[in-house]
């Protein structure tokens, strides 16, 4: 559905993407995984003609970008990092608006857009001033302007920053059932976020191709050990002794503390029998656990061990 | 590029723009109107344009200074941009929204020659070329204006650098009578949109001077596309 080959922009000496290649299949819902700066808004606006390629092509159901831009953009809806929303018109105009100038012809144009409205849950608001609407309502706006017309490819630029938790989990699964009958591209510095929506998964860094697999392929073969964050009250030295004396565990940090519980995380490659010897060995020494989880693989870590660059990553964490 | 014209046009009124703009003018010309024809006592509509005129200067830019800067400001331009519309036809369609805005005014001073026609002799050829050559004129100075507003995100640069770009026009008159060399004096002058306007009170349509109107028209125009193909291309 989407070709892209060879993808190279500069921006004076500096490149913002450095021969990008990949290609979607239709129906595919793609991520597009990068820490700020690697060059995911870069690709999405030259996959939507927003800017042009240094050199490198698009090509979109057939069709390059350079050579037809008008049929490109016809079969794309996107939403941009911020979505391009006029503050001084109201919702259903603002809709109205993007229908016609994306001169889309339905038979029946309000029924059209008020399946978008009520998808996107924006039905509440439609009759209000778009510059009143929360930064929740403006991006479910900005997702209905994308989706008037029924376009075939959809292009999301990081959808759900900014967002509430309760928000980001309604339209991650507007994105899911968009995905259904739709190629999507979707592009998010959150591993979580990839994890729950997409097919697969395309890590760029700086501009440059990194990996491309399925969300648990990835996990896999990143082949992080697991870490785990342990919350204990009491003695903090006994603990931390307790911690690194037991078998199979490494890496005892202690991240935080209130009071006098502390917060410890590890890597662990734990047996079973070792679980249960540390358990005990808490016990005796009288500090309880008041608390056991499981640390979030980060895009940190799969950088990490994808690039295997450390400084680079570090550096780059500062932008997260 | 008829939606992009809607949207804009109806931006000026939903905003308070279009209605300040639309009070100064009228106020403005109502005042030169009682001024020059209800004071002087005469039906000729040339004096009154060419004080128009001169104030026209100063108000038009308030019509364009946002037109595109605020877009690339708000990031609106990514829609734009990113839907089945051409640079070309985007670019026409805002700016005759402006022009629209302009043309609503100049049909409300319509009453004034009707009220001169209702008490006098009012010199009709000389009026319908006061108009053409006012809503001609005031055309390249928008697009003008329009050309500078694709130039920044700032709406008060674009206006200013609008400004400095009409005045420099205007002095183009009085610069030539001070240049020695006769052809190059010439050519200012032909250069000087103002100098132009003077055939159309006389009630000449005269071809060349229209041609020569539009054509500046669609030359700042395909400027300001320009602009939008080169920053695409950066």
């Amino acid at each position: 559905m989407i070709t892209i080959s060879n993808l190279t922009k500069k921006y004076g000496d500096k490149y913002a993407l450095n021969d990008l290649t990949f290609d979607v299949q239709e129906g595919e819902v793609l991520g597009f995984l990068g820490p700020n700066g690697a060059g995911k808004s870069t690709t999405m606006n030259i996959i939507t003609g927003y800017i042009a390629a240094t050199s490198g092509t698009v090509t979109v159901d057939g069709y390059e970008i350079s050579e037809n831009p008008i049929e490109v953009k016809k079969m794309i809806g996107y939403l941009p990092e911020i979505p391009p929303l006029y503050l001084d018109m109201v919702v259903w105009d603002y809709l109205e608006f993007v229908y016609e100038l994306k001169k889309v012809n339905k038979e029946d144009k309000n029924e059209h857009l008020q399946t978008i409205i009520d998808m996107v849950k924006i039905d509440d608001v439609k009759k209000r001033r778009i510059g009143n609407l929360s930064k929740g309502y403006r991006q479910r706006v900005g997702l209905a302007g994308a989706l008037v017309g029924d376009p075939k490819v959809l292009i999301l630029d990081e959808p759900t920053v900014g967002l509430d938790p309760k928000q980001i989990i309604e339209i991650r699964n507007v994105i899911k059932t968009l995905g259904k009958d739709r190629t999507v591209i979707l592009s998010s510095h959150i591993l979580s976020e990839i994890s729950a929506v997409c097919d697969r998964v395309i890590i760029i860094n700086k501009g440059e191709f990194v990996a491309e697999d399925t969300p648990e392929n990835l996990s896999k073969k990143v082949g992080c050990k697991k870490k785990i964050i342990f919350t204990v009250s009491g003695d903090r030295e006994k603990a931390e002794e307790i911690l690194k004396n037991t078998h199979g565990v490494s890496n005892v940090i202690c991240v935080s503390s209130s009071g006098n519980s502390y917060d410890f995380e590890f890597e662990t490659e734990m047996a079973d029998e070792d679980k249960r010897k540390l358990f005990f060995d808490f016990a005796e020494n009288e500090i309880p656990i008041l608390m056991q989880k499981e640390s979030e693989q980060s895009l940190e870590d799969i950088f990490l061990s994808l690039t295997g660059n450390k400084e680079e990553v570090q550096e780059d964490e500062s932008n997260i | 590029m008829k939606a992009i014209f809607n949207r804009e046009f109806n931006s000026y009124f939903n905003s308070m723009l279009g209605y300040v703009f639309l009070t100064i003018f009228l106020l403005l010309t109502g005042v030169m109107f009682y001024m020059v024809n209800i004071g002087y006592m005469t039906a000729s509509m040339t004096s009154f344009f060419a004080t128009v005129n001169n104030a026209a200067v100063f108000f038009l830019p308030l019509l364009t200074m946002r037109l595109f800067s605020e877009d690339r400001k708000l990031k609106t331009d990514q829609l734009l941009l990113t839907s089945p519309v051409s640079t070309g036809e985007m670019v026409v369609g805002k700016y005759l929204a402006s022009l629209g805005v302009l043309v609503v005014g100049t049909a409300i001073t319509l009453v004034y020659p009707i009220i001169i026609a209702f008490s006098g002799n009012l010199p009709v050829a000389e009026t319908i070329g006061c108009y053409v050559g006012f809503i001609l004129l005031c055309g390249v100075i928008l697009s003008i204006g329009a050309f500078m507003s694709s130039l920044t995100e700032s709406q008060i640069v674009a206006a200013i650098a609008t400004y400095g770009a009409l005045i420099f026009t205007i002095m183009l008159g009085s610069v030539a009578s001070f240049v020695p060399n006769e052809v190059i004096s010439q050519i200012l002058l032909w250069l000087s949109p103002m100098q132009r306007f003077a055939d159309f009170t006389l009630g000449i349509l005269n071809f060349e001077s229209i041609i020569y109107y539009i054509s500046l028209i669609g030359l700042f125009l395909f400027f300001t596309t320009m602009v939008f193909e080169k920053r695409r291309l950066k």
